[in-house]
């Protein structure tokens, strides 16, 4: 395994204080601290070259796994290992086979064009220069860097400057990349094209991905397993498909109508009437039957049967559903 | 540790290049870096009304705090703001994920820093001691020899100083305040309020055997020519114990601090 996580605990110890210069006076005297269980005894595995989504609402713990996981933040109990180190001991054998990309955190030069930051990654990574030289190159194409690379990070707009990110953060090919929001921010076709690129990016290095996104279609798009973690504990892990089985329990039949008809006398849950289109929810396991039933009793055009959106079958992981 | 060294050119290119960037931001930082001959007009002044103290003329204040002006810009000191504003922003975390220890990352970025501002400064000195006879170093080989490797000791001791002070960060969040008064309280038996020489008796006897005269007076007394070679001899020994018991200190510490990072935001 290329990752294995094992009873993986994190607590913080967080300070608290009412708002106003009452309590500020009063914080100086007399602290108040809370524990936080960011995470609690999680455990998963990830075999080489899978991408995995990781999901969860916001502070689900998710953050605070990656960052354990890459070496940032020490766990409270618990074992990591990522590529046979435990990722605290923060070794460069380690740190030289991982990336972790955070869309709200610049790890390029605010100052300088992202060639100067990719300058010093090559070094700091000890790249070989045609290797290097092939990368950029691969990167440049894949990601559009081009006509970017020559302006400074703080003029990009933020699609441009994750974009350069990426590029910073993959140079060294890491055989582990945790991404962490990666499209967080971006507008539809900036979102489609990251997703695209990583997409590809796996399969020509075939790297072990860790991804988390509030954007269902970036898991969609790119992870063949999915964990979902909620208040620091683990609620599902397994493949897209299990998930929808296990948690989708009801389908909508989309009907399109040759005529009109009264549908208050039909015993069906219309989700949407109107005109000759006719939305109905169905209980998952009856979808067959009831579908036979509407094509027998109603004069119907064209008829789809859809699951439910995969943001509605998180949402019931997450309602214990 | 060859290792490590190949790479500080890269990350001291970087730090050089985002000074250049700016140009407002150069000439205030030359700016600020005049400061200390604030401190030598104060002291030319009691010269010109009481007389020289203790043998020291004019001419000796201002060699001294011209060379005292280049020390402070190896100081070392800036590390500590770079360690303080990463903790708290959570950018630390950038850092950490690098393959070099974060120390070297700072102290890489602060030389990269200083090269652009020594490269002004030093120059516009020399043009000085050229039109205005009074600033001389009266400089033989043997000390020059001496005050290279003083200088380079003055430097190492400071930033494992001020790094050491930055740690604290990791319990208290913000370390600035407490670098400012531990500076401020070291100014005076560095040889920066006065030269040490020039302290009350308790303070000139103290300051020798401590960390902040090694990262000034020793450097700028053996480059002004108040120190003899001869008398080097002990400081040299005090400084690399100081740089010794720095690194070991730096060593038992940041494995524990490291641990208390909560990567906050992001």
């Amino acid at each position: 395994m290329v990752i294995a996580v094992d009873g993986l605990v994190k607590h913080f110890r967080v300070s608290r204080r009412a708002p106003g210069l009452r309590a500020s006076l009063g914080g100086l005297v007399r602290r108040r601290y809370d524990v936080v269980r960011a995470v609690d005894d999680v455990s998963f595995e990830i075999p080489e070259a899978q991408v995995v989504g990781f999901l969860g609402p916001n502070g689900a713990g998710k953050t605070t796994t990656l960052k354990c996981l890459s070496g940032l933040l020490h766990p409270t109990a618990g074992r990591v290992s990522v590529l046979g180190h435990t990722p605290s001991d923060r070794s460069s054998a380690f740190l030289e086979q991982l990336s972790l990309v955070m869309g709200q955190r610049n790890s390029l030069f605010w100052d300088l064009p992202a060639l100067d930051a990719f300058m010093v990654n090559k070094t700091i990574y000890r790249i070989p220069e045609p290797r290097y030289r092939e990368t950029l190159d691969e990167l440049v194409d894949l990601l559009d860097l081009a006509p970017l690379l020559d302006r400074q990070v703080r003029v990009l707009s933020l699609g441009e400057r994750m974009r350069c990110e990426l590029a910073g953060a993959l140079l060294h090919r890491p055989r582990v990349l945790f991404l962490d929001e990666p499209t967080l921010g971006l507008d539809v076709t900036a979102q489609a094209a990251l997703r695209g690129f990583l997409a590809d990016y796996h399969r020509r290095h075939g790297a072990t991905v860790l991804l988390t996104s509030h954007y269902m279609g970036d898991v969609t798009a790119l992870a063949q397993r999915v964990i979902v973690i909620d208040r620091g504990e683990l609620r599902f892990d397994g493949d897209l498909a299990a998930l929808t089985r296990r948690h989708a329990q009801h389908r909508v039949i989309r009907l399109q109508l040759s005529g009109a008809v009264p549908v208050d006398g039909l015993g069906l849950d219309v989700v949407e009437h109107e005109g000759l289109s006719l939305s109905v929810r169905v209980d998952a396991a009856r979808t067959a039957e009831v579908a036979a039933r509407l094509l027998a009793t109603l004069p119907v055009e064209d008829l789809a049967i859809e699951e439910p959106p995969i943001e509605d079958i998180i949402r019931s992981v997450f309602a214990g559903g | 540790m060859a290792e490590i060294s190949i790479r500080y050119p890269a990350l001291m290119r970087s730090s050089a290049l985002a000074v250049l960037a700016y140009r407002g931001r150069l000439v205030v930082g030359f700016l600020t870096d005049l400061f200390p001959f604030l401190l030598m007009a104060v002291w030319l002044t009691v010269v010109a009304t009481a007389g020289p103290p203790r043998g020291w003329t004019a001419a000796d204040f201002v060699a001294y705090y011209a060379m005292a002006a280049v020390l402070m810009q190896l100081s070392g000191q800036h590390v500590v703001w770079e360690w303080d504003r990463d903790l708290r922003s959570g950018d630390l975390s950038v850092r950490l994920l690098r393959p070099l220890h974060p120390f070297h990352q700072y102290v890489a970025s602060d030389l990269g820093y200083r090269v652009v501002s020594l490269a002004l400064f030093v120059p516009g000195l020399v043009l000085v001691a050229v039109l205005l006879p009074v600033l001389t170093l009266d400089l033989t080989v043997t000390r020059a020899a001496l005050a290279v490797p003083a200088t380079l000791l003055a430097y190492l001791v400071g930033v494992l100083m001020a790094s050491i002070v930055a740690l604290l960060g990791f319990w208290s969040t913000q370390t600035t305040n407490v670098w400012m008064l531990f500076w401020g309280l070291g100014s005076f038996t560095s040889g920066w309020v006065a030269p040490v020489e020039l302290m009350p008796g308790w303070i000139e006897a103290v300051a020798p055997w401590l960390p902040f005269f090694t990262t000034l007076g020793f450097p700028v007394e053996l480059w002004t020519g108040r120190m003899t070679e001869s008398e080097s001899g002990v400081h040299f020994v005090v400084a690399v114990g100081w740089a010794l018991l720095f690194a070991a200190a730096y060593t038992v510490v940041w494995p524990r601090a490291v641990r208390r990072y909560q990567a906050v935001a992001g």
